[in-house]
């Protein structure tokens, strides 16, 4: 009886009140929690409250605003903009971790220079390596040699691009300047991770996540539930961000003012993959935040806002913008439609402007989305909210470019090409109910220009295969920012990028020129100069048209406090919270 | 049958290797190549190089092919290629829940379908027959999904006597989570379970022992409860032995509906992740299994009924 008192106190010392635990609810499972591994955006706001790097993006900024984590203050940067100095903050202390033997373990340069090295480390083969491609001085050099020796990573090498000065500094010396460099410091992929938490859990790290975040994982059960607890290691920041003239940010900065972060314990999260059981988990209370699927949108909007029933209960509602582009593309490699020559240019201009975006956002998206003509999405370094698209949806228009150009009509009411060979629209999916949909939507604009349509659906990667090696003829084609500027999206069309993210397999001296002075500008008026031109000559030569994005709902129980959506979708707002 | 257990072991190897290399051979024609996917947004060339050089995929089929033999026998299947978990110990954690979901489903099922159907079919042709064979019929035209949907949305959200999910919610028992997705899996598995043991059992209520037993005068709950079910039992012994391997698989839709961390969802999670590894081990098993139980079955006839022979 005894025993069982104890054991009651003991459990209610460690457990925090029902009130003050914070439920989420996610539809898609964690894949690993080793920060180099991680490549799914669930798996990557996890590990940006368990890791920390050594800059993260400022709250309620917009657009986004880099701010020091791990680091003192800014980077110094230096040598016209080649050498970036890392002063890191003293005494951050990882979680505590049977691999630290009892020992009270703190962050040194050294931790940040060996997850560095991680992220290229060939036998890791992270999916965002290309934070540090090409970067750094001699760190490329030091992957390929493993990667041709076929022997393990040199760790212990000494290179010029990372330099450890003294126990909390680091010298970073970059192979040209690079202005997206600090995107790269504030990803979950470099949350920095120590030595011997790599080797004590060996292959098995992606399973014992150990870093300096606001929290630890007190209990994880694979793909279904994780409890996350407040670091005791961690040391409380106080919240205190600029709201700017955004109303809502105000009424959280409100909210929030005079608490610390992480202000909630416990937070408890659980795999609902089905839209209905999520829905209906969030309706009874057992859960205090949805991510709002858009098949369920008529159930709990209409015209965009809550509905009532839903008000009066307390239900709070954000709304943004998903800081992504979607839209049809077509290759400009491709035998029937590609090319560099007017007539398939104008083709290829005829295409885009059959595709009808309205009905895409209407249908498919149930009006959850917002009409895009640029390539970069608001909330994103770079986006112009002026620009006009020259690719309207006007099936006329198309027409009469077409029958311009010598694309004519046989006796069957099909088009041929000028030359008279067959004309045929290859239009690729994978095999889900929405891309179906997509492809009803591609063949209904085709159909108008009087071209015969092929759908062809495949296996994912069979289509990231075909893709990559420049055999899709068109497809629609999504990009999520993976760091909030312009350059991340503009990257997709940069020729030397063929093969890999230039799916759309289009090469112009131009155009890469531009882009390269893009890179060295960095964010300002006149990178935008040069943006406008890259986007408009995208769509004059016919390469993709941008459609839309989607919109992003969250929905919150009334005790939550603090919310306000993310600027980068892999950075969770949870550590920002706390509860009425 | 010591001679007939291992002949039938020795006959499992050929079908074993039959099924190991038609799903090598699916996996390879159609599963796609994982590596594209593995590889990230941002992949090039050479990360995927890479990539296939880490997971073999760059070896001569019959290399992989024998690595594949190598894990079967070993039961060593590596790591699942998008978790790096061991692909034993997604084993041995999904297949508790799935077992606690699906073991008492098919004991409730087994019990309470063989118990309405002597009743039903003690009073044959009635109208309570009629009635019974009209409801299990139309419970068997509805899809399970509209059981769960509608079970779901009616007991657990509007009348408030269940939890919508929580399964592996901190510090609490499942079993509170477990009685739901229970109760409609035998909703939708009762049906079937009660047409099938009543002709069983009216097959055997027509023999000529049954007139015997009862022309010597015994109780007709003896006749019904010794007699007839001890001879419908084979059938009966057949049907639940083979939906056993089926607890390999789980009920994958009741896991997602309950979030119920089950083998079923991780098999689904894995196709849609493309993991191999997993994929490959739990089809392997589960034929395995089927395999294993079928034995077991045929012993269950003998000691069932000692006047089947086995041979």
């Amino acid at each position: 009886m005894g025993l069982c008192l104890c054991a009651g106190v003991r459990a209610e010392a460690l457990d925090p009140p029902a009130n003050r635990v914070l439920r989420i609810a996610s539809s898609t499972a964690e894949t690993t929690l080793d920060p180099v591994g991680i490549q799914d955006l669930y798996s990557a706001k996890l590990a940006s409250v368990l890791f920390e790097g050594v800059l993260t993006y400022d709250y309620l900024a917009r657009p986004a605003k880099l701010v020091p984590l791990l680091a003192e203050r800014m980077p110094d940067i230096t040598d016209g903009g080649k050498t970036w100095i890392i002063h890191l903050k003293k005494n951050i202390r990882f979680a505590p971790d049977p691999a630290f033997k009892g020992k009270d373990r703190t962050v040194q340069a050294s931790d940040l220079a060996f997850t560095l090295y991680r992220l290229l480390d060939p036998a890791l083969h992270s999916p965002f390596s290309f934070l540090l491609e090409g970067k750094l001085l001699g760190l490329d050099e030091l992957a390929k040699r493993a990667r041709e020796s076929k022997q393990p990573f040199d760790y212990k090498a000494k290179i010029p691009g990372i330099e450890v000065i003294d126990e909390w500094t680091l010298r970073l010396r970059l192979n040209a300047p690079d202005a997206n460099f600090g995107h790269a410091l504030a990803q979950p992929n470099l949350g920095v991770i120590a030595p011997e938490v790599v080797a004590f859990y060996g292959e098995q790290i992606g399973s014992h996540p150990v870093g300096t975040g606001p929290y630890f994982v007190k209990r994880w059960v694979r793909g279904s539930a994780m409890t996350l607890d407040r670091n005791p290691h961690y040391r409380p920041r106080p919240w205190d961000f600029d709201a700017g003239k955004d109303p809502a940010s105000v009424k959280v900065v409100e909210e929030m003012r005079g608490k610390m972060i992480p202000a909630i314990p416990r937070i408890e999260i659980k795999i609902i993959p089905e839209a209905q059981s999520a829905w209906l988990a969030f309706r009874r209370g057992e859960t205090d935040l949805i991510d709002l699927p858009s098949k369920l949108s008529p159930v709990a909007l209409s015209h965009g806002k809550l509905n009532p029933d839903l008000v009066k209960q307390g239900i709070q509602h954000e709304i943004a913008v998903e800081p992504e582009i979607i839209g049809n593309y077509l290759n400009l490699q491709d035998p029937m439609v590609g090319g560099m020559d007017p007539a398939h240019i104008a083709l290829r201009r005829a295409i885009l402007m059959s595709s009808d975006d309205e009905a895409m956002i209407r249908v498919i998206r149930k009006g959850q989305a917002v009409r895009l003509s640029y390539p970069v999405p608001p909330g994103v370094l770079g986006h112009d909210a002026k620009y006009k698209s020259m690719l309207p949806y006007d099936p006329v228009a198309a027409n009469a470019l077409l029958d311009g150009y010598g694309f004519k009509r046989a006796a069957d009411g099909f088009r041929r090409q000028p030359d008279g060979s067959p004309l045929v629209v290859r239009y690729w999916r994978t095999n889900e109910g929405e891309s179906r949909d997509m492809e009803e939507l591609a063949k209904r604009g085709i159909d108008q220009l009087h071209i015969r349509f092929e759908g062809h659906a495949v296996p994912f990667p069979d289509l990231l295969k075909a893709e990559r090696s420049c055999q899709v003829m068109m497809r629609q084609f999504a990009w999520i920012a993976d760091y909030p500027d312009g350059d991340d999206f503009m990257q997709l069309f940069y020729g030397p990028n063929i093969h890999a993210n230039n799916v759309f397999c289009f090469q112009d001296a131009e155009w890469d020129r531009l882009y390269q002075e893009s890179v060295a500008l960095g964010p300002g008026e006149k990178r935008d100069q040069l943006y406008q031109k890259m986007a408009r000559m995208v769509e004059m030569y016919g390469v993709m048209k941008i459609s839309h994005a989607r919109l992003h709902h969250e929905l919150l129980q009334a005790k939550v406090m603090g919310f306000h959506i993310s600027t980068i979708a892999s950075v969770a707002e949870w550590p920002y919270l706390d509860l009425r | 049958m010591a001679a007939y257990f291992f002949q039938r072991l020795l006959q499992m190897i050929p079908t074993l290797f039959g099924v190991i290399l038609l799903v090598f051979l699916l996996f390879n024609w159609v599963g796609g190549d994982p590596a594209y996917v593995l590889a990230g947004k941002f992949s090039n060339p050479e990360d995927i190089a890479n990539i296939r050089r880490q997971l073999g995929l760059d070896q001569p089929l019959y290399i992989q092919f024998g690595i594949f033999l190598r894990q079967v026998l070993t039961f060593d299947y590596g790591l699942s290629w998008s978790t790096q978990e061991p692909v034993s110990h997604i084993f041995l954690t999904r297949l508790g829940p799935s077992i606690a979901l699906l073991l008492p489903m098919l004991i409730l099922e087994t019990l309470i379908g063989i118990a309405i159907a002597l009743a039903v079919a003690y009073v044959r042709d009635s109208w309570i027959d009629r009635a019974l064979t009209l409801t299990t019929t139309a419970a068997m035209s509805i899809s399970l999904l509209i059981y769960i949907i509608v079970g779901q949305y009616f007991f657990a959200f509007v009348l408030g006597w269940f939890p919508v999910q929580g399964w592996a919610n901190h510090g609490q028992s499942w079993v509170r989570y477990a009685v739901l997705p229970i109760l409609l899996g035998l909703a939708v598995s009762i049906a079937p379970a009660i047409r099938l043991y009543r002709t069983f059992i009216l097959e055997e209520m027509g023999q000529d022992y049954v007139r015997t037993a009862r022309a010597k005068g015994l109780s007709e709950m003896r006749v019904m409860l010794v007699h007839v079910l001890r001879n419908a039992s084979i059938p009966i012994i057949t049907n639940v032995l083979s939906s056993l391997p089926g607890l390999l698989i789980g009920a994958f839709l009741l896991e997602r509906f309950f979030s119920i961390p089950g083998i079923g969802r991780e098999v689904i999670m894995a196709v849609e992740r493309s993991d191999f590894p997993v994929i490959k081990a739990i089809t392997v098993s589960v034929a395995m299994a089927t395999m294993v139980f079928n034995l077991l079955a045929d012993l269950a006839y003998q000691w069932v009924d000692p006047r089947v022979k086995l041979s």
